[in-house]
């Protein structure tokens, strides 16, 4: 390696951690030169946090300037108006908004990116029309005045040491599940949310959270403010505000937790230290009202166009687990998930597990799948074969939740579970592949497996904030056995790797151990061997017996004929969404339906 | 309370002259709203930003520099159309060239034009100061039309200008996008940009021109607003924002027609919500909010949203 590239990957890796040094001095010289901006620079760190919350759950909610302000108006009120001591004030005002974001959070969160910004931003406004429709209590439109012993100048100290331990709490917090297999959860569904679903992570309840997290970290922030700033104006909750916020995680990015904070102190410090610091040059900006403003929206502008992942993605995987890789396994290729399940005869067929009737499927008035009947039983590798456009994945989609049925039942055991959520499938325990490659991008080779155990994992929030000694002891198993997958699929080099690097072909091996992970009874593979060349196909079908021989029942798409032929008990051919054969490989072969369907007729 | 009013045949043909030359305005800056949502698939934040700088541009030349209003209804578009492309050229496109690098995502680009609309408020209080600008009288007489003498429907000039300027613009814009090759050629951008480059449509320009159109409505409605409440501030596209939301969701993301149909709709609710509803005026800014929830809350995908889903 020359010393020019040495000292380039010096700076890629030294850089990133001089910016967050030089942004830390920057707001401890501000706060050592006025204490006032200390309170601020602390606020916006915790409503910057507050927005993370859910832009890392892939929610573009511009609700913070709203929770922020109903926490104000809140705390303000109990303690001026009903004679609360402070301290109770904030946690009951914070509460307040938690209930407020549960009753909203059940119409709002079922809406998609563009619709959800747009009623997040409809609820700021409600909020403060509200405020001003109230001037009994919150001063309407003129604001409030509140003289609480908090916001005396002899209080100030304890006021913002009380507010510095409450946000490194909010910060441990993030911090501490963001390392747990709740995190892992969130940064999937950041990754693909469908994905994420048919792996059986409940993205629903997921989102719910990360709304709550949100709404009750801005309450907070907002009632700190309340009782720093000692008087209201709903001006300081407007929109311009809720952007503000957007714009302190964006530019800290939406990648991990302490990004925000970053983005937070550098856009409150730097337009103040232009303004006043630099402020000999540039004595024009000290009259310059619209400084602030201007700086944040090109910020935003600039961070999304050009660093979309924010001061965060300059420190690679920071929010994965570290220390707990490859080298510190206790038994770095043992066979997981193979081991727990007894092994059965290879032979005669077992008990059946899916049981499809009648099912059909229309996409606007187009039959993609139509009255379809299928039994899959345990260990059986059936092969389902067609032309393109055939329904073979609307097969898949449908079995696997992602799609309701128009008609029909899917019976798993014995019980119906058509309409059923997509992460409950799962959970029954049927995993998937996708022919378009669905791999949570942004994490390394080794998470994307272990995200694959969610479901196989019993960390509770609670468990994960606490540190237990049982969290971490699940967490080092989970990858002891996501690495051993990884060494059966021929991938533990790659282990570190981002996942959205890979070849196509380890790709769809990766994708393959995520499903396993799942400790799936039925395992249904799109094209698997999709991408692949003739040696990477036969080692797949050798891996695909392997699995056979486990128990568990594989329902696999593929175009690959030979691997189709070899593997497979039985095949099932669809054309044009009908079932047109099905039986053993050599009577399909035979078959003059699947000849003309393949071939045409002569 | 004073039922009279209800019964009364003038009150009522008054609130409807006025509910519809609000509807107008509604009408005209969801038109360019909804058209780049259509094409682009994404929600340009910024359009309330053109919408003020159009305002802002017509009345400088019809205030200070004295121009007849004609000139200044065609400055008000022109500044909006520039902007606009501005817009798409700094904010958008780049996007657009990431994206096809990393997977397309709704959020980065509405993101971008929120800083967008920030820079361009902020720059606005900076240039002309926060507080409110006037017309001069001479600009727009506000002496108003009466039909059937003293005590009969009042109609001002500004309310006939915006009439007939939106009547006016939604057929050339009909027109324009069913009947001419651009037009043709923008809906076929809206409705499969891949398939559209494939067939040697450039859908860079398509979308520059989308913006250009767009731009020139938002500009038209911030004059048009500008004559009929004589209130021009920097904070003005705040109020219409949230309502033009309404109207694009009421009327279908994308739908033009839809769209001047939600702006006459949601123009005439809110006026006579005003007129025969006690604490009306308060209760008319949560409207729009009103029917954005109750539509989403029906249909959380937005009124086209189904059909679009299942396109890809």
């Amino acid at each position: 390696m020359s010393g020019g590239s040495r000292r380039a990957a010096t700076i890629r890796r030294g850089g990133p951690w001089v910016a967050a040094v030089l942004i830390v001095a920057a707001d401890a010289y501000l706060c050592v030169r006025d204490p006032q901006d200390l309170d601020r620079l602390l606020i916006n760190a915790m409503l910057a946090l507050s927005a993370f919350a859910t832009l890392h759950a892939r929610l573009l909610s511009l609700a913070s300037a709203g929770f922020a302000a109903i926490g104000a108006y809140a705390s303000a009120i109990l303690a001026v108006k009903l004679g609360l001591p402070v301290f109770l004030s904030i946690p009951v005002a914070v509460l307040l908004c938690g209930a407020v974001a549960m009753v909203i959070s059940l119409p709002v969160l079922r809406l998609k990116d563009v619709y959800l910004a747009i009623c997040t931003l409809g609820f700021g406004e409600i909020v403060r029309v509200s405020i001003i429709l109230i001037p009994g209590l919150t001063g309407g439109s003129t604001g409030a005045n509140l003289s609480t012993g908090f916001t005396y100048a002899t209080m100030k100290q304890t006021r913002s040491w009380a507010l510095a331990l409450t946000l490194v709490a909010i910060c441990y917090l993030f911090w501490s599940a963001s390392r747990s297999r709740v995190g892992r959860a969130l940064r999937a569904i950041r990754e693909n949310p469908e994905a994420a679903e048919t792996m059986g992570i409940d993205v629903v309840a997921y989102k719910n959270m990360a709304f709550l997290a949100s709404a009750l970290v801005a309450g907070l922030a907002g009632a700190f403010y309340a009782h720093s700033v000692g008087s209201l104006d709903n001006g300081d909750f407007k929109f311009s505000r809720a952007v503000d916020i957007l714009g302190y995680a964006v530019l800290g990015g939406s990648g991990a937790w302490f990004g925000p904070v970053l983005g937070a102190g550098f856009l409150t410090a730097l337009p103040i230290l232009l303004r006043d610091g630099l402020g000999y040059g540039l004595g024009f900006l000290k009259d310059f009202a619209q400084f602030p403003n201007i700086l944040n929206g090109l910020a935003l502008m600039l961070v999304i166009i050009f660093a979309p992942g924010g001061i965060a993605s300059a420190f690679p995987r920071a929010a994965e687990q570290r220390g707990v890789r490859r080298r510190d396994l206790v038994r770095p290729s043992a066979p997981a998930g193979a081991a727990e399940a007894p092994s059965r005869s290879t032979g005669g067929k077992g008990k059946v597990l899916l049981s499809v009737k009648g099912l059909g499927r229309s996409f606007s008035g187009l039959e993609a799948l139509s009255d379809l009947s299928l039994d899959i039983a345990e260990g059986g590798i059936y092969g389902l074969i067609g032309p393109n456009g055939a329904g073979k994945t609307t097969l898949i989609n449908l079995v696997s939740g992602l799609v309701p049925p128009s008609s029909g039942k899917i019976e798993w055991l014995g019980r119906e579970i058509q309409g059923r959520r997509a992460h409950r499938i799962a959970r029954a325990g049927i995993a998937r592949t996708y022919q378009n490659i669905r791999l949570f991008g942004g994490m390394s080779v080794l998470e994307n497996v272990v995200a694959g155990r969610h479901i196989r994992l019993r960390t509770s929030l609670a468990a994960a904030w606490l540190r237990l000694p049982s969290q971490r002891r699940e967490e080092v198993e989970a990858r002891e056995e996501a690495m051993g997958l990884l060494d059966r699929l021929g991938l533990s080099e790659l282990a570190d790797e981002d996942a959205a690097r890979l070849s196509y072909g380890d790709q769809r091996r990766v994708e393959i151990a995520r499903a396993l992970a799942l400790e799936p009874r039925l395992l249904m593979l799109d094209e698997p061997a999709a991408g692949m060349n003739e040696r990477e196909t036969s080692a797949l079908g050798d891996f695909i017996v392997d699995l056979k021989r486990q128990g568990i029942a594989m329902l696999v798409v593929e175009h690959h004929m030979d691997l189709i032929m070899e593997i497979c008990d039985e095949i099932v051919v669809l054309d044009f969404g009908r079932k047109i054969a099905q039986g053993a490989p050599a009577a399909v072969a035979r078959d003059e339906a699947v000849l003309e369907a393949y071939l045409g007729r002569e | 309370m004073d039922f009279g009013i209800l019964a009364d045949p003038v009150f009522f043909v008054q609130n409807v002259v006025d509910g519809l030359s609000r509807g107008a305005l509604y009408s005209v800056f969801a038109m360019g709203f909804t058209l780049i949502f259509g094409v682009l698939d994404i929600l340009n934040l910024a359009h309330a930003a053109t919408f003020m700088w159009g305002a802002f541009a017509g009345w400088l030349v019809m205030a200070k520099a004295s121009m007849p209003l004609p000139v200044g209804l065609a400055a008000a578009m022109l500044a909006g159309a520039a902007i606009a492309l501005a817009l798409e050229l700094i904010a958008f496109r780049p996007l657009r060239r990431a994206g096809a690098r990393a997977g397309a995502d709704k959020l980065s680009p509405m993101i971008s034009s929120i800083g967008a609309s920030l820079v361009m408020v902020s720059v606005a209080e900076a240039v002309f100061g926060v507080e409110t600008k006037r017309f001069p009288d001479r600009v727009l007489d506000p002496k108003p039309f009466l039909i059937g003498g003293i005590g009969g429907v009042r109609i001002s000039r500004a309310q006939i200008l915006i009439l007939a300027a939106s009547v006016i613009l939604v057929a050339v814009l009909g027109f324009f996008i069913r009947r001419t090759r651009i037009g043709k050629a923008i809906r076929a951008v809206a409705a499969s940009p891949r398939a559209s480059l494939l067939l040697g449509i450039d859908v860079n320009s398509i979308i520059a021109i989308t913006f250009l159109v767009g731009g020139a409505l938002a500009g038209a409605a911030g004059i048009l607003v500008a004559l009929l409440t004589n209130d021009i501030a920097p904070g003005m596209g705040g109020q219409i924002e949230l309502r033009g939301l309404a109207v694009v969701i009421l009327g279908g993301m994308g739908n033009i027609e839809g769209a001047v149909l939600g702006g006459f709709l949601l123009g005439l609710v809110e006026t006579f919500t005003i007129a025969y509803l006690p604490g009306g005026s308060d209760v008319k800014d949560a409207i729009a909010f009103l029917v954005i929830f109750l539509i989403l809350l029906a249909k959380p995908d937005g009124i086209l949203g189904k059909g679009k889903a299942e396109r890809g």
